[in-house]
C-alpha cells in the first residue's frame, strides 16, 4: 500500500512537470516558429510582407525536442555517473543541451532569413540577440522538466528504459502534443489575427501575416506573450495528462488482474476522453451553429 | 516491378534470420516485420493537417505525420516496454493503449483549442457527413478553407492510429529484447541480468529507429495532409504496407545480425 502512494505521489510530481515541460515547448516554439505556422513566416516575405518575426524551424518540434531532451537526459546521465548529485547533474545536462539548442536556433534564424535575400527580406541582428536567448530560457525550463521527469519514471518508478533512451522517448512526445495543441492558437489566432474570429483563414490569405503590434512592428517576443495565455497552457495540460494517466494507469491498476488492470483502465479513460470530446464537439455546434460569410461594409 | 523486388528482399531477409540465429531469429524477424506494418498501416489513420491545420485551412492536427505517430507510437513504446517482465500479450497490450491514449487526449486538446480558443467547430473537407455521428459538414466549413478542426470520425481514427503505432513499436522491442536476451549472455560471458540493461537499451533504440523508418515511409505514401480513415488517401495503404514490410525486413536483418557480426569480429 505504501508503494503505491508513494506510486501515486511520483505519478502526481511527473505529471506537473510534465505540465511545465509542454507549456515551456510551446511558448518556445511559437517564439520561434518552429511550429506549423512557420510556413506563413516564410511565404511572407515572399508575398512582398517583410517582417521582424523570429523563425527558426529547420526540423519539426518532435525531432529538434527528442534531440535536445535526450541530449539533457544523456549528458545528466553521464554526470550521474560520475556521482555528480542527480539535481545538480540534470541542472548541468539541460544547461549544455540548451546551447546546443541556441546553436540550433542563431544557425537555423540566419540560414532561414538569408535564403529570402531575393525577397528583400533583412537578417536583423537585434531580433538575433534578443529571440535566441528567449528561446533559450525557455527551452531550458522544457528540457530540465523532462529530464528531470524521466528520472524520476527510472529511479522512483522502475521504468526499465536507460535516462537518453526515455528522454528520446518523451522528448518526441513532448514536440508532438506541444505542436499539436498549440500550432493552431499561435498560426490561427495570432498569425492571422486580423482574420474574421470563429472562421478558419481563406487560403487566399496566406501569407498575409500580422506585422505590426500596438506600437511599432510586432515581433516574436509579443507572439510569445500572446502564445503563453492559451497555446502554452493548453500543450503543457496536454502533455501533463499524457504522463500522468500514462504513469497512473500502470502505477494504480498494474497489480489488479495479473496486470490487465492497467489496459482496461487505459481503455476507460479513453473512452472518457471521446464522450469529453464528442460532448464539445456538439457543444460547439449548437453554439456556435453554421458559418456566415462576413458582410461586405457598405459605406 | 516494385512489388517483385520487395518480396525478394524479404525472402532474403527471411534467409539470412534463419541462417544466422536459426528458427528463433526468423520468428523474430516475422514479428519485427508484421510491427512494422502495423506501424505504416496505423499512420495511414492518424488525422494530419500540417500547416493548413495551424491556420484553420485544412482539418486534422497540426503538425507533422511521421512526427506525429512518433510521438504516440514512443509512447506506446514506453507502456509496452515497462510492462515486458508480465508476458508477451500484456506488453502488446499496454503498448496499444499507451499509443492510444496519447492520441485520445491530443485529439481531444486540439478540439479545446479550435473550439475555445479559437470558436471553430469542426468541419471535414472530404466528406459532407461524418460516418460515425452522422454530423453534416458543409454548412460548418469556413468559406475558402478545406475545412478546419477534429471531426470525430478523425478522432476515432487518430486513436485507432495510436493504438496500431503503439502495438507495432511494442512488437519490433519484445522481439529485438528475445533476440539480444538470447545472444548476449554467451557472447559477453555474463548472466541474463548483468547483460539486461545493454539488451533493453539496443532493442529500444533500434524498435525507436524502425518506428521512424516505417512513419517516414508511410508519410510519403500520403503526401501532405490526412483526415484520418474517411480520406481518400487512406485507399494508399497497400503500397505503404508493401514498403514497411520491405524496410522492416532489410532493417530487422541488420538488427538482428548485430550481434553475430560482432561475435565474428
Amino acid at each position: 500500500m505504501e508503494e503505491i502512494i508513494f506510486g501515486i505521489g511520483i505519478t502526481a510530481l511527473a505529471g506537473a512537470l510534465a505540465t511545465i515541460a509542454g507549456a515551456a515547448e510551446d511558448t518556445e516554439s511559437d517564439i520561434g516558429s518552429q511550429g506549423d505556422p512557420n510556413s506563413q513566416v516564410q511565404l511572407a516575405p515572399q508575398m512582398g510582407y517583410i517582417h521582424r518575426i523570429f523563425n527558426k524551424a529547420i526540423a519539426g518540434e518532435p525531432p529538434a525536442y527528442g534531440l535536445w531532451v535526450a541530449l539533457g537526459a544523456g549528458l545528466a546521465w553521464a554526470f550521474m555517473a560520475m556521482q555528480i548529485n542527480p539535481i545538480l547533474a540534470i541542472v548541468l545536462g539541460s544547461a549544455l543541451a540548451v546551447f546546443v539548442q541556441g546553436v540550433y536556433a542563431t544557425t537555423a534564424y540566419l540560414g532561414r532569413t538569408a535564403s529570402l535575400a531575393k525577397f528583400e527580406q533583412p537578417v536583423y541582428i537585434d531580433i538575433l540577440k534578443s529571440m535566441t536567448t528567449v528561446t533559450m530560457a525557455h527551452a531550458f525550463v522544457a528540457i530540465f522538466a523532462a529530464v528531470a521527469m524521466c528520472h524520476l519514471i527510472i529511479s522512483a518508478l522502475g521504468h526499465p528504459f536507460p535516462l537518453p533512451l526515455l528522454g528520446l522517448v518523451w522528448g518526441i512526445a513532448l514536440g508532438a502534443a506541444g505542436s499539436a495543441t498549440g500550432n493552431p492558437f499561435y498560426g490561427k489566432e495570432r498569425q492571422y489575427q486580423e482574420q474574421k474570429f470563429g472562421a478558419g483563414v481563406p487560403i487566399s490569405a496566406s501569407g498575409n501575416i500580422v506585422r505590426y503590434a500596438e506600437a511599432g512592428e510586432r515581433n516574436s517576443l509579443d507572439n510569445g506573450f500572446f502564445s503563453a495565455k492559451l497555446g502554452g497552457p493548453a500543450s503543457g495540460i496536454c502533455f501533463g495528462l499524457i504522463v500522468f494517466f500514462e504513469l497512473w494507469r500502470t502505477v494504480v491498476f498494474e497489480p489488479i488482474a495479473a496486470g490487465w488492470g492497467a489496459v482496461i483502465v487505459g481503455v476507460v479513460v479513453i473512452l472518457i476522453f471521446a464522450i469529453i470530446d464528442r460532448y464539445i464537439e456538439v457543444w460547439a455546434r449548437k453554439t456556435f451553429g453554421p458559418y456566415v460569410a462576413p458582410e461586405e461594409a457598405s459605406s | 516491378m516494385g512489388l517483385i523486388v520487395s518480396i525478394i528482399l524479404i525472402i532474403v531477409a527471411l534467409a539470412l534470420a534463419f541462417f544466422l540465429v536459426q528458427m528463433a531469429g526468423l520468428l523474430a524477424l516475422v514479428g519485427i516485420i508484421i510491427g512494422g506494418v502495423l506501424v505504416g498501416f496505423g499512420v495511414h489513420f492518424v488525422p494530419v493537417g500540417g500547416a493548413p491545420a495551424a491556420m484553420g485551412q485544412a482539418p486534422g492536427i497540426a503538425t507533422g505525420v511521421a512526427m506525429l505517430a512518433a510521438g504516440a507510437g514512443l509512447a506506446g513504446l514506453f507502456g509496452g516496454a515497462w510492462a515486458a517482465p508480465l508476458g508477451f500479450p500484456l506488453a502488446l497490450a499496454g503498448g496499444a493503449i499507451g499509443g492510444g491514449l496519447l492520441m485520445a487526449i491530443t485529439c481531444t486538446m486540439v478540439n479545446v483549442v479550435y473550439i475555445f480558443g479559437m470558436g471553430i467547430p469542426a468541419a471535414s473537407g472530404k466528406v459532407d457527413k461524418d460516418p460515425i455521428t452522422g454530423d453534416t459538414f458543409p454548412e460548418y466549413k469556413s468559406q475558402g478553407t478545406e475545412g478546419h478542426g477534429l471531426p470525430f470520425i478523425s478522432w476515432v481514427g487518430g486513436v485507432v492510429g495510436g493504438a496500431l503505432g503503439g502495438l507495432g513499436g511494442t512488437l519490433i522491442y519484445l522481439e529485438l529484447l528475445e533476440v539480444y536476451q538470447a545472444q548476449m549472455p554467451a557472447l559477453f560471458g555474463a548472466s541474463v541480468e548483468q547483460i539486461a540493461p545493454i539488451a533493453v537499451s539496443l532493442a529500444g533504440v533500434f524498435a525507436i529507429g524502425m518506428f521512424l523508418m516505417n512513419a517516414v515511409l508511410a508519410a510519403y505514401n500520403i503526401t501532405g495532409t490526412i483526415e484520418g480513415p474517411h480520406d481518400p488517401k487512406f485507399k494508399r495503404f497497400p503500397r505503404a504496407i508493401i514498403a514497411a514490410a520491405a524496410a522492416s525486413a532489410v532493417a530487422g536483418i541488420f538488427a538482428i545480425g548485430l550481434l553475430e557480426l560482432l561475435g565474428v569480429f
